[in-house]
């Protein structure tokens, strides 16, 4: 063999063994990446498993509950607006598409402070007028009807904002109406009018202890493509503003605006109608000139006269801004998922940048749990301040609604030093159980206020005032992005200029005035005081007075001379039975207040919490061997949520213990057996 | 030089070996090396699965001592400092010897330390559905051996025991968030998922047991209602 034939070879065997280490390191190397993902994913399942999935609880539709035979129901709204006040007049169509009887039950909202005095069931030509009943007998007089096959229709109220229709032997193919009206004393703030009209029971969060859970979550439908909402609602506003208007607008529905006069204006839907999915909101502000600064209507009834006050103190002059410690608390449950956390992000951020070093301040975050940003409020130092906003854009909103855990965090109950203590608590209310949290809000408020941020759709209204009002704050809605700016630079106005306090109202001794509220709350800035008054003469004047800033500020009022006004005395009822009912939440005997307010109701046909509306067709139309079916009609899932995320699942309830455990076996016993066995040599 | 010497001083005196060893020399390296990395793999799995196992019960034998603790009167006691949990009943199947405490809160984080309580349905023990999870493959394993009638014991931080009869079990999908209502007579949901041998975590069928409390049952006699049937 030649010198240059021996390298050659020599090189070419030393490349085949390269190639070769080159070939099993290669298929080594790819077959460790392809198991190493195949257990990576595996592994990340299983951490998936293992992250927290808590947050069912709001009670899925059950199987059935789209029964095909449910009525149909259709809503036309008619709203009369006079001042300050509105009379709703609500028309809500039962029609049986099927051939059977069929009794149909309706959950909605109206809102939180109106009062509901008249019912009407309407078949055909016939008008039979309902009657105020205590609820029990309520109850009894239509289960009695409705038995006999009798068409009969019930409104009962099951919070300040929900109401129950029950409808009665609605014959096959046939149309029955129900009618239902309403006073409302209208919002006034921030120099302009608002009326709010909610058309859904959003699905609430029911935590254990709540009683009537089964009356206030009426079956949600999930949303499916080709499948229209139900429950469309249609709409007319007549508005007599009283005084010229600047500007009317509608933020979440599309209206047509014709102007009648220069403080009158009608206002329809532009599309006719829109499913019952958010709700609807009217405002309108006065030119600036003739912004109102007194609204006082009076009406005579029974000898008695009713009022309704609307004072709105001047602007205050701005002070010098105290350092304050501000907690803000986010819901992040399952219900805010989609364009409602998108909203309270933004909310949230927005009043984290507007923090001074000298502030102090903490963020909370609640669904199933809840959790603190700092275990202590902390000065609110630059850098800290971005931290927070960092931590709350990167929030999810899933899981449960325990908002009495968040509350109990924000307020500790303890008195705060010399600075102003302020939780904003920024939530859409989608809980069952208002009564127990209302309850811990007064008994840990302290020094504390409470400010209450209603956010998406269709908020609980009840739980926003009530919770701000039990707080001694105030409260705002949010319904969608583009108005978190606006929205929040008016709550850090109030947050932020001094408040009116200490306010009394001094009644002439003769007219031996019964005023609610009994105790008038602090106002903040641009908020008029606004008191019911049932009085037995109109003659002297209304002294009011009150503190801000370290100074006194005073106004009268002429009794004599007031506008007339119609639903006032309705109002004044409706304020009375308020109170009562609050009186409970004080250790007021049940039983004495249960009496009180059945009597007010019935003597002003309120439906309360006590007191229902019942209207029964005495002829019998349903034959007595044909069956009724009851059916709970179905409401659309609130516009802008998530049903898969409000209806949480059933927990995570296994691990890849096993799986891991074998898997691990399997490849060891494959290494075992690859191993190279030892190499005979002969 | 002899072709043995040879091979043993590597690969620049080769030289006389055929391709063929070349290439049986290659595979056995390949092989070692799969070997290595299958091992490692194993070893990791093996690993991670036995971790799952021995916390589940290494922690259970934790909580006995922060039970022991609550029935003395304390309340929320950490089974460990940096725990989120705390137990708040112990459940027993005397006819199976099972023993199991209850921990607050149904999330996957618990549960790897016990069965959860499901936060908003009733306390065990109390009035109302208290829904109870836990993994299959651990804590309730032996759910699969409760029949109608077999009994369980609650027992609630304040030393009560509270007894309860299986009703019925059935085998519900994950979206069945029904099953925690809170109408109806007092009454233990324990759910775990399904089928009890699956290998992999993530399947959307979950076991579910309900089981009555007995007082009750007798209150109302013989006249009860299947409170379930309505629901199902």
């Amino acid at each position: 063999m030649s010198k240059p034939e021996k390298r050659t070879l020599a090189g070419r065997i030393a490349l085949d063994l390269i190639a070769s280490v080159a070939l099993a390191a290669a298929l080594g190397i790819a077959a460790a990446v392809a198991l190493a993902g195949v257990t990576l994913l595996f592994a990340s399942q299983a951490r998936a498993a293992e992250a927290p999935g808590e947050g069912l609880l709001l009670l899925r539709p059950r199987a059935g509950g789209e029964a095909l035979e449910a009525p149909l129901q259709s809503t036309t709204v008619a709203f009369q607006v006079s001042g300050i006040v509105t009379r709703a007049r609500v028309v809500q169509t039962f029609r049986n598409p099927g051939d059977g009887w069929c009794e149909g039950v309706y959950v909605f909202p109206l809102p939180e402070n109106s009062a509901v005095d008249r019912l009407r069931l309407r078949v055909g030509e016939r008008t039979i007028e309902g009657e105020i009943r205590e609820r029990e007998a309520a109850q009894r007089s239509y289960a009695a009807a409705r038995a006999q096959g009798s068409r009969a229709a019930l409104l009962e109220q099951e919070r300040p904002n929900i109401f129950t229709t029950s409808v009665a032997n609605i014959g096959p193919h046939e149309t029955i109406v129900v009618e239902l009206e309403y006073v409302e004393t209208l919002r006034f703030h921030d120099g302009r009018f608002s009326l709010r009209f909610p058309m859904v029971v959003g699905p609430r969060y029911i935590p254990h202890g709540v009683a009537d859970a089964a009356r206030v979550t009426p079956v949600v439908l999930r949303p499916q493509e080709g499948r229209a909402p139900v429950n469309p609602v249609s709409i007319r506003v007549e508005l007599d503003a009283g005084v010229p208007l600047a500007d009317v607008s509608s933020p979440y529905h599309q209206v047509d605006v014709k102007t009648l006069g220069e403080g009158r204006r009608e206002i329809t839907l532009a599309e006719g109608s829109t499913p019952a999915n958010r709700d609807f909101v009217l405002r309108w502000a006065p030119r600036r000139e003739a912004a109102p600064r007194l609204a006082w209507f009076t009406q005579s009834e029974g000898g008695r006269h009713y009022a309704l006050l609307m004072l709105m103190p001047p602007a205050a002059t701005q002070e010098a801004r105290l350092p304050r410690e501000v907690i803000f608390v986010l819901d992040t449950s399952g219900s805010m998922a989609g364009a409602s956390i998108r909203q309270a992000r933004d909310a949230l951020a927005l009043a984290l940048e507007r923090l001074t070093p000298q502030d102090r301040f903490n963020v909370i975050e609640f669904n199933s749990t809840a959790r603190a940003l700092f275990a202590e409020a902390r000065e609110a130092a630059p850098a800290r301040v971005q931290r927070a906003i960092d931590w709350v854009r990167n929030l999810q909103a899933r899981g449960g609604t325990e908002m009495a855990s968040a509350l109990k965090l924000a307020l500790n109950g303890s008195d705060a030093d010399t600075e102003v203590r302020q939780v904003i608590f920024l939530t859409d209310g989608a809980v069952g159980n208002e009564e127990e949290l209302f309850r811990l809000i007064q008994a840990r408020l302290g020094d504390s206020r409470l400010f209450t941020v209603g956010i998406g759709s269709a908020p609980n209204s009840h739980f926003m005032r009530k919770a701000a009002e039990l707080g001694r704050g105030t409260f705002a809605y949010i319904g969608r992005v583009d108005e978190v700016g606006a929205r929040m630079s008016e709550l850090f106005g109030k947050l932020e200029a001094p408040v009116l306090k200490g306010i009394t109202l001094q009644w002439p001794e003769a007219a031996h005035a019964e005023a609610w509220p009994a105790r008038v709350p602090d106002l903040y800035a641009g908020e008029p005081l606004v008191v019911s008054a049932s009085l037995e003469s109109l003659e002297g004047e209304l002294r009011v007075s009150g503190v801000r800033a370290g100074r006194v500020w005073e106004a009268r009022v002429p009794l004599a001379g007031g506008a007339q006004g119609s639903g006032v005395d309705s109002l004044w009822a409706r304020a009375k039975v308020g109170s009562l009912m609050d009186s409970l939440r004080d250790g007021a005997p049940p039983e004495a207040v249960r009496e009180q307010v059945i009597a007010l109701a019935t003597a002003h046909r309120l439906v309360t919490r006590y007191t229902s509306f019942v209207a029964v067709d005495r002829t019998p139309v349903r034959p007595a061997d044909a069956p009724l079916a009851r059916a709970d009609l179905p409401t659309n899932l609130p516009e802008g949520w998530e049903y898969d995320k409000v209806f949480g699942e059933l927990p995570q309830t296994g691990t890849d213990s096993r799986w891991a455990l074998l898997s691990g076996i399997l490849f060891l016993l494959l290494a075992v057996w690859l191993l190279p066995r030892r190499r005979r040599l002969a | 030089m002899n072709p043995d010497q040879e091979l043993c001083l590597g690969v620049e005196c080769a030289w006389p070996e055929s391709d063929a060893a070349t290439r049986q020399r290659g595979i056995r390296r390949a092989r070692l090396l799969i070997a290595a990395v299958l091992m490692v793999l194993g070893g990791w799995q093996f690993a991670r699965g036995a971790w799952i196992q021995a916390k589940a019960w290494v922690a259970q034998v934790l909580i006995t001592q922060a039970w022991q603790r609550t029935l003395a009167g304390e309340t929320q006691v950490k089974p460990w400092p940096w725990a989120d949990t705390w137990p708040v009943a112990r459940l027993s199947v005397p006819s199976l010897g099972v023993e199991r405490y209850v921990l607050e809160g149904a999330d996957g984080a618990t549960m790897a330390f016990g069965p959860g309580h499901l936060r908003g349905t009733a306390l065990p023990g109390a009035a109302g559905n208290s829904v109870i999870t836990g993994h299959r493959d651990t804590h309730f394993a032996f759910l699969r051996e409760l029949v109608a009638g077999t009994t369980i014991v609650i027992e609630t931080p304040d030393g009560a025991h509270h007894l309860y009869a299986v009703r019925r079990t059935r085998v519900l999908d994950r979206s069945d968030g029904w099953v925690a209502a809170q109408e109806g007579p007092a009454r233990l949901t324990l759910v775990t998922c399904f089928p009890f041998d699956a290998l992999r975590a993530g399947g959307a069928e979950r076991y579910v047991v309900w089981a009555d409390a007995i007082d009750e049952h007798k209150d109302r006699g013989g006249e009860r209602a299947d409170w379930t049937s309505h629901l199902l």
